[in-house]
C-alpha cells in the first residue's frame, strides 16, 4: 500500500542518535588523518618506497605530486569554451515484444568571455535491429545491450558526442570537455564481461573517444575531464593506512588476515578522502594529483586516469583526468580553473554538466508516450505487438 | 527575413493570443496595440499581461547577481541563460481586417498558430482608434490583471498616435463615461489614469 | 444638409407627453446656463416640425452616486469628461404647434395634436421659425415685442385681438401702463376700432410718467387726429395747463340706483340702504331721487324721513354713504351737456375718447363714472346694432371700453349685475369689447376670466391670482413656471386668441423718439421699416 511514515520516524530517530555518538569518533579519526597525511608529505619518497613493496587488499592511489600539495584555483582564461554531455535511456522493455532502446544525450556547449553564446541540444538515437542492440564477438557470441550495459555504451556515446563538439568548436579558443562521472570503466572491472565486450566499450569505445581529445591536444588547448560530485572513494585514505602501517613491506594477508578492525591502519579507516580533504583544503584549491590504481586501468595507456580533489563552496568533488592532461601544466590548470568557476556558476555543480543532465532527462511521462508512440506505428504498419500481462497490469491501477 | 516581427504565437483562441518573442527584452508595451494573422486576416490585440520565465515549467529562475555589476553582466557570464529563458505575452483580440475593412468585434477564426505578431505603427493605431465601440469589449472582460489599468494604458498609448493627444482622451473618457454610468466608482479610477 | 449647426443644437428628446410637455437630453457641448426658461425652441421631429416653449431647466446624473460622490472636477480633464455624460441637463418644453415639413416650408402652423418622436432634435428656434409662427408686421399685425434672447418680432394680430375682450395684468409696478398704452396705440394703428379709456390715474389722453419720473407721450399726442381727451376735473386741466376737448359733468338726474349698489362695499352702505335706495327710487323716481334724497339730507326735514318708513340706523348710513358723493365736483344737479350722447359723438365718428380723472383718481368717482357712463353708452349700443341688423343698415364700428381696477367691477358677486359683467358675457354681439387692466385677477369672476380672449401677463407673485389668469388654459402647470419666472420690468406672458401660441416678450420700447416714429400714424401700415412713399409724409 503506502509507507506508513509514522513507523518509520522512531526507527529515522534512532538512527541520528547513533550517528551523533559516531561523529566524535569520526572527528578524532580525521585528525589523525590529516596529521598522517602531512607526515607522509614530509617523507614522500621514504612512502613511495613502501608503496612499491607493498600487498594490500584495497586500492591505493598512485602519487604524482607532494600528497600535502595544496593549488589555488588559476583564472579562467579571457575567452574559453566549456562542453558537456550527459544522457538518459529508455531501456529495452521485457514486457514489450519490440527489441529497442533509445539514448537520449544532452550535450551543453558555452563560450564564455568577449563574445558570450550558449547552445543547448538534445539528441535522441533510438536503437533497434538485431546487430545493433547486441554486442557481438568475431566467433558469434553476443551480449544484449540492456541493463547495466547499456549504461555503459550510453557512457560512451555521451564522450562521443562531447569530442564532436570539442573537435568541431573554435580552434583558436582554449575548450574544455566535461563529463559526469568517472572515466574508470567501474562495470568492466571484475570480469563479468567477456573480453570482447571489453574491447568494445572500452578500446573501440571509450579510449577511441578520449584519442579524439587527445589529437586536437596537439593543436591546440583542449582538453577532457569528468567530474565526480560526492565522491565516495578511498584510494588516498588508503595510502595513509600504509603509511600508517607498522609493518614492513606492507602485507595484509600476512599480518591482519580475518582482521577487520583493531588493526592499527584502522586508525584512518572508515574516512572518505573527500573528508580529509575538506578538512586539508581551501575553497578553490585542489588537492595533490593521484594516479588511479584500478585493474581496468591497465588498458588505458596514454590515457591512464589521474585524479584530484577541489574544494567547492559547497563540498569536496573528485575530477579525473587522462594522464596526457595531467603531464600538461597548462591543460590541467586549465581544467581546475575551469571546474571552479563552473561550479560558481552552477550553484555548487558544473552549470554545462546539470543543463546538459536538463537536456538529457526523460521523465516518466516521456517514457509512456515514447512506448505508446512505438506501439501505434507499429500497429499502423501491421506490425505484431506483444505486451505482457503484467506490464497490462501496471497500466491500470484496479481494486 | 521580416525584421518588423516580434514574436509568434503559440497559443490561440477567439479573445486572446499569446505569443512568445524572439528577443528576451522583446516584449510590447502593456496596454500596446499588437498584429497577427488569423484564417480572415489580420488580427488586431491589446497587449494585457507579458511575463520572462524559464522555458522549462519545472525550473526556477535564481537570484546569480550578488557579485555582479549589473544585470547586463549576469547574462554575460552565463551564456546558457538566454537560451534557457523566454518572453511572451498575452493579447486581448480588440478587432480584425477583412479585405480592406476593419470590425471592431471578434473574428470568426482565432489568430493562426506560428503566425508572426508585429507592433501596429501609429497610423494603424490611429485608423483603429477612429472608433472605440471595442471598449466596452474590454470593460467585460475578466483578465488575470487589473483591467482597467490595462484600459488605461492602452489609451495613454492610443492618444499619442493622435494628432491632439488630449482630445482623443477626452472623446474616449466620454465613451467610458457612457459604459460606466453605473460606476462612477470605476470610472473616476479609470480616467485619474488618464491624466497625464 | 442639415439645418442644425452647434451653436443651435440643444439635445434631443428622451421622454415625455403631450399635456406635461416633452424632456430634452442637453448635448454634452451645451450648459444649462445657456438656456433659459420662456424661451422658443424647434423640434426636428420624424414627419413634422414642432414648436415649443422651454418651461423647466433641471439637472441630472446618470448616475445617483455620482451625485453623492463626484468625480474630481478639480482635473479640468475629469471635468471635461463628466460633462454631458455623467451629468447633463435636462429641458422641459411644452410642444405647441406643428409646421409640416422643413423649416421655411408654406403651411400655416397648427395646434400640436401629438409629441415629436423618440431622440428628435432639438434647437433654438430661428428668426425665420418665429415668424413663420407668429407673422410678419404689416397692416393687421402689431409689434408687442421681442422673444427672449431674439430680434425677431412678435406682433399681435390686433384684428383677431378686439373680437374678443381682453385682459392685462400684473402686480404693480410690472409695466401695465406700459403695456396698455401700446396696446391701444396698436388698435389706433391696426384696427379699425374706436376706444374708450377711463383713465384713472391720467396716463393715457396726452402724456404719461415713466417709471423713471420722465414724460412719455400720451394717445393724443401720437395720434392727434383720433383722439380725443375728456377730463373730469377742471381744476385739474387748469393746474396742468391743458386744454381737453370736454369737460364731463354728470347730474344726478343721470344716476340709477344699480349705479350706487356697486359702490355699496367703497361707501360703507348696508344691503338694507341699497334696498332703501330702490325704494326711494321707485318713490320719487328714477331720476329725481338722488335730487331729493339730498334735499333731505340738507333740509334735515324728520318728518319726511319718517314718512318714507326709513330706520334712523338706515338713514344715517345712508346719509353717510351719500355725502360722499357730494365732494364729487363734477356731480352736478344737473348737467349742462349730455357727456354720454357727446361721447357717442366722437366715437361713432371715429375718434377715440380719453376720460382722464385728474384729481378724482380715488375708486368713488372712478366706479360711479365708469360704470355709469358705460351702461348708458352700451343701452345706446344695442339698440343701434338691433336697428342696423333688421334694416339692413351699416352697423355702429367696434368700441373698447378700457377699464382699470376691474375687479371692482367684475368681481364674482357683482359681475351678474353690472353692465361690464355682460359685454364680457356677450362677446361681440353689440360690437362691443372690453380691455381689462387689473393687479389681483383672482378678484375677477372666473367666468368673464375665460371670456377674455388673450391675456396679457406680467409677473405677478400671488398663486392664486396666477392660477386665475391661466384658468382653463392648456399647459396650465408649465405656463405657471414660466410665469413666475419673468422679469419684474418689461417681461411679459401672452396667450391667446391673438396669437398662434403663447410667447414670453420683452416688451418693446416706448419713450425715445425712435418708438414715437414707429408707434405714430407713420407706422400704421409696416412700423420700422419705412417705405418711400412714407418718407414723402413726413
Amino acid at each position: 500500500m503506502t509507507l506508513d511514515i509514522t513507523q518509520v520516524y522512531s526507527q529515522i530517530e534512532a538512527m541520528a542518535g547513533e550517528l551523533k555518538s559516531h561523529q566524535a569518533e569520526f572527528a578524532r579519526k580525521l585528525d589523525t588523518a590529516v596529521a598522517t597525511l602531512k607526515t607522509a608529505s614530509a617523507n614522500q619518497s621514504t612512502l613511495e618506497k613502501k608503496l612499491e613493496k607493498a600487498r594490500a587488499t584495497w586500492l591505493v592511489a598512485g602519487l604524482k605530486e607532494d600528497m600535502g600539495l595544496r593549488r589555488a584555483a588559476p583564472a579562467c582564461p579571457p575567452d574559453f569554451i566549456v562542453s558537456a554531455s550527459d544522457g538518459s535511456h529508455i531501456d529495452v522493455d521485457r514486457h514489450h515484444s519490440a527489441r529497442l532502446f533509445l539514448l537520449n544525450l544532452g550535450l551543453v556547449h558555452i563560450q564564455y568571455g568577449s563574445r558570450p553564446d550558449a547552445e543547448l541540444t538534445t539528441v535522441p538515437k533510438l536503437y533497434f535491429g538485431d546487430d545493433v542492440i547486441a554486442i557481438r564477438s568475431a566467433d558469434g557470441r553476443e551480449e544484449l545491450i540492456q541493463g547495466p550495459l547499456l549504461g555503459i555504451v550510453r557512457g560512451v556515446e555521451e564522450c562521443r558526442c562531447l569530442a564532436d563538439d570539442v573537435c568541431a568548436s573554435e580552434a583558436a579558443l582554449p575548450a574544455v570537455g566535461l563529463i559526469d562521472g568517472s572515466l574508470i570503466m567501474w562495470g568492466l572491472v571484475g570480469q563479468r564481461f567477456e573480453d570482447y565486450v571489453i574491447e568494445y566499450l572500452l578500446d573501440k569505445g571509450l579510449l577511441q573517444q578520449l584519442d579524439r581529445f587527445y589529437g586536437l591536444s596537439k593543436k591546440r588547448q583542449a582538453a577532457v575531464a569528468s567530474y565526480i560530485s560526492f565522491p565516495r572513494s578511498t584510494d588516498v585514505v588508503n595510502v595513509l593506512r600504509l603509511q600508517v602501517c607498522p609493518y614492513d613491506p606492507v602485507d595484509c594477508d600476512r599480518h591482519c588476515k580475518g582482521k577487520f578492525e583493531g588493526r592499527e591502519c584502522d586508525a584512518v579507516g572508515g574516512l572518505t578522502d573527500r573528508a580529509v580533504f575538506d578538512r586539508l583544503l581551501s575553497e578553490g584549491e585542489r588537492s595533490a594529483l593521484f594516479v588511479s590504481t584500478s585493474s581496468i586501468i591497465e588498458r588505458y595507456g596514454v590515457h591512464r586516469v589521474c585524479f584530484f580533489y577541489v574544494k567547492l563552496d559547497s563540498e569536496v568533488a573528485r575530477v579525473e583526468v587522462p594522464l596526457w592532461v595531467a603531464d600538461k601544466e597548462q591543460l590541467l590548470d586549465l581544467v581546475h580553473a575551469v571546474v571552479v568557476d563552473q561550479c560558481k556558476k552552477g550553484f555548487g555543480y558544473p552549470v554545462t554538466l546539470s543543463e546538459a543532465h536538463e537536456q538529457a532527462v526523460v521523465t516518466g511521462a516521456d517514457r509512456q508516450q515514447f512506448w505508446d508512440l512505438v506501439d501505434r506505428v507499429m500497429q499502423e504498419g501491421d506490425l505484431s505487438v506483444e505486451q505482457s500481462l503484467k506490464q497490462r497490469s501496471k497500466k491500470v491501477r484496479w481494486i | 527575413m521580416d525584421i518588423d516581427k516580434i514574436a509568434e504565437v503559440v497559443e490561440t483562441s477567439n479573445s486572446e493570443f499569446v505569443a512568445q518573442c524572439y528577443e528576451l527584452e522583446g516584449v510590447p508595451a502593456l496596454g500596446s496595440m499588437v498584429k497577427t494573422r488569423g484564417k480572415e486576416g489580420d488580427i488586431y490585440g491589446i497587449v494585457y499581461t507579458s511575463a520572462t520565465h524559464s522555458i522549462e515549467p519545472g525550473r526556477r529562475i535564481t537570484a546569480r547577481g550578488h557579485k555582479a555589476a549589473s544585470d547586463a553582466d549576469i547574462f554575460k557570464e552565463n551564456p546558457q541563460l538566454a537560451k534557457l529563458l523566454c518572453s511572451d505575452f498575452h493579447a486581448l483580440v480588440v478587432g480584425h481586417k477583412h479585405g480592406k475593412a476593419v470590425y471592431q468585434y471578434l473574428p470568426p477564426s482565432p489568430a493562426s498558430v506560428y503566425a508572426f505578431v508585429y507592433s501596429c505603427k501609429p497610423d494603424e493605431v490611429r485608423l483603429f482608434t477612429q472608433s472605440l465601440n471595442f471598449l466596452s469589449l474590454l470593460l467585460d472582460s475578466k483578465l488575470p490583471v487589473a483591467t482597467d489599468e490595462v484600459i488605461a494604458a492602452f489609451l495613454r498609448y492610443a492618444s499619442r498616435a493622435h494628432p491632439t493627444p488630449q482630445d482623443f482622451l477626452v472623446g474616449a473618457g466620454k465613451e467610458l463615461a457612457w459604459l460606466l454610468s453605473n460606476d462612477i466608482r470605476r470610472l473616476d479610477s479609470i480616467l485619474k489614469r488618464l491624466t497625464q | 444638409m442639415t439645418d442644425s449647426t452647434q451653436e443651435t443644437r440643444l439635445g434631443t428628446i428622451i421622454s415625455g407627453s403631450l399635456t406635461a410637455g416633452v424632456q430634452v437630453k442637453m448635448d454634452p457641448s451645451r450648459s444649462v446656463e445657456d438656456v433659459a426658461v420662456g424661451r422658443y425652441v424647434a423640434i426636428k421631429g420624424e414627419k413634422k416640425r414642432f414648436f415649443g416653449l422651454i418651461t423647466d431647466v433641471s439637472l441630472e446624473a446618470v448616475d445617483p452616486h455620482a451625485l453623492v460622490m463626484p468625480p474630481d472636477i478639480s482635473d479640468p480633464f475629469i471635468a471635461k469628461v463628466v460633462s454631458g455624460t455623467t451629468t447633463y441637463g435636462k429641458l422641459n418644453i411644452l410642444p405647441m404647434l406643428t409646421i409640416s415639413g422643413v423649416a421655411g416650408a408654406a403651411g400655416a402652423p397648427q395646434p400640436a395634436k401629438t409629441v415629436p418622436s423618440h431622440f428628435s432634435e432639438v434647437e433654438l428656434a430661428t428668426q425665420a421659425d418665429v415668424e413663420m409662427v407668429f407673422g410678419k408686421e404689416d397692416k393687421r399685425r402689431f409689434f408687442i415685442g421681442n422673444p427672449l434672447d431674439m430680434e425677431t418680432k412678435v406682433c399681435l394680430d390686433m384684428e383677431e385681438l378686439v373680437k374678443r375682450s381682453n385682459g392685462i395684468f400684473g402686480k404693480s409696478g410690472t409695466g401695465k401702463t406700459f403695456l396698455t398704452r401700446l396696446l391701444l396705440i396698436g388698435m389706433l394703428q391696426k384696427s379699425r376700432t374706436t376706444s374708450l379709456i377711463f383713465d384713472m390715474h391720467n396716463e393715457y389722453g396726452w402724456e404719461g410718467t415713466s417709471e423713471k419720473q420722465t414724460k412719455v407721450k400720451g394717445l393724443k399726442q401720437l395720434f392727434p387726429g383720433k383722439v380725443a381727451v375728456f377730463s373730469l376735473d377742471e381744476d385739474y386741466d387748469r393746474r396742468r395747463k391743458v386744454k381737453s376737448d370736454f369737460t364731463v359733468k354728470i347730474g344726478y338726474d343721470e344716476i340709477e340706483p344699480e349705479d350706487i349698489e356697486l359702490l355699496k362695499n367703497i361707501l360703507n352702505l348696508t344691503d338694507v340702504s341699497v334696498q332703501t335706495i330702490y325704494e326711494l327710487a321707485r318713490r320719487f323716481g328714477d331720476s329725481k331721487w338722488l335730487d331729493s334724497v339730498f334735499d333731505l339730507f340738507d333740509s334735515g326735514d324728520r318728518e319726511s324721513v319718517k314718512g318714507l318708513d326709513i330706520a334712523e340706523g338706515t338713514w344715517r348710513n345712508l346719509k353717510r354713504g351719500l355725502s360722499m358723493l357730494r365732494r364729487l365736483k363734477f356731480l352736478v344737479r344737473h348737467a349742462p351737456e349730455d357727456a354720454v350722447s357727446t361721447i357717442l359723438d366722437y366715437v361713432t365718428n371715429g375718434k377715440s375718447v380719453v376720460l382722464q380723472f385728474g384729481g378724482y383718481d380715488d375708486l368713488t368717482a372712478y366706479v360711479l363714472v365708469a360704470n355709469l357712463l358705460t351702461r348708458r353708452i352700451f343701452n345706446v349700443y344695442r339698440e343701434k346694432v338691433d336697428i342696423a341688423s333688421s334694416a339692413d343698415i351699416k352697423m355702429p364700428d367696434q368700441l373698447v371700453i378700457t377699464i382699470e381696477e376691474a375687479h371692482r367691477f367684475l368681481s364674482p358677486d357683482i359681475a351678474a349685475q353690472t353692465t361690464f359683467g355682460r359685454i364680457a358675457r356677450e362677446m361681440r354681439k353689440y360690437n362691443v369689447t372690453m380691455l381689462v387692466i387689473d393687479q389681483r385677477p383672482s378678484g375677477i369672476d372666473e367666468e368673464v376670466m375665460s371670456q377674455l380672449g388673450t391675456k396679457i401677463t406680467c409677473l405677478l407673485d400671488n398663486e392664486r391670482d396666477v392660477d386665475a389668469v391661466l384658468t382653463g388654459v392648456s399647459g396650465k402647470s408649465e405656463l405657471k413656471s414660466v410665469l413666475s419666472k419673468l422679469e419684474s420690468k418689461q417681461q411679459a406672458l401672452i396667450f391667446g386668441h391673438a396669437l398662434p401660441m403663447p410667447v414670453v416678450v420683452r416688451v418693446r420700447d416706448y419713450g425715445s423718439a425712435e418708438s414715437y416714429k414707429e408707434l405714430g400714424p407713420a407706422g400704421a401700415s409696416e412700423g420700422g421699416k419705412k417705405d418711400k412713399a412714407d418718407d414723402l409724409w413726413e
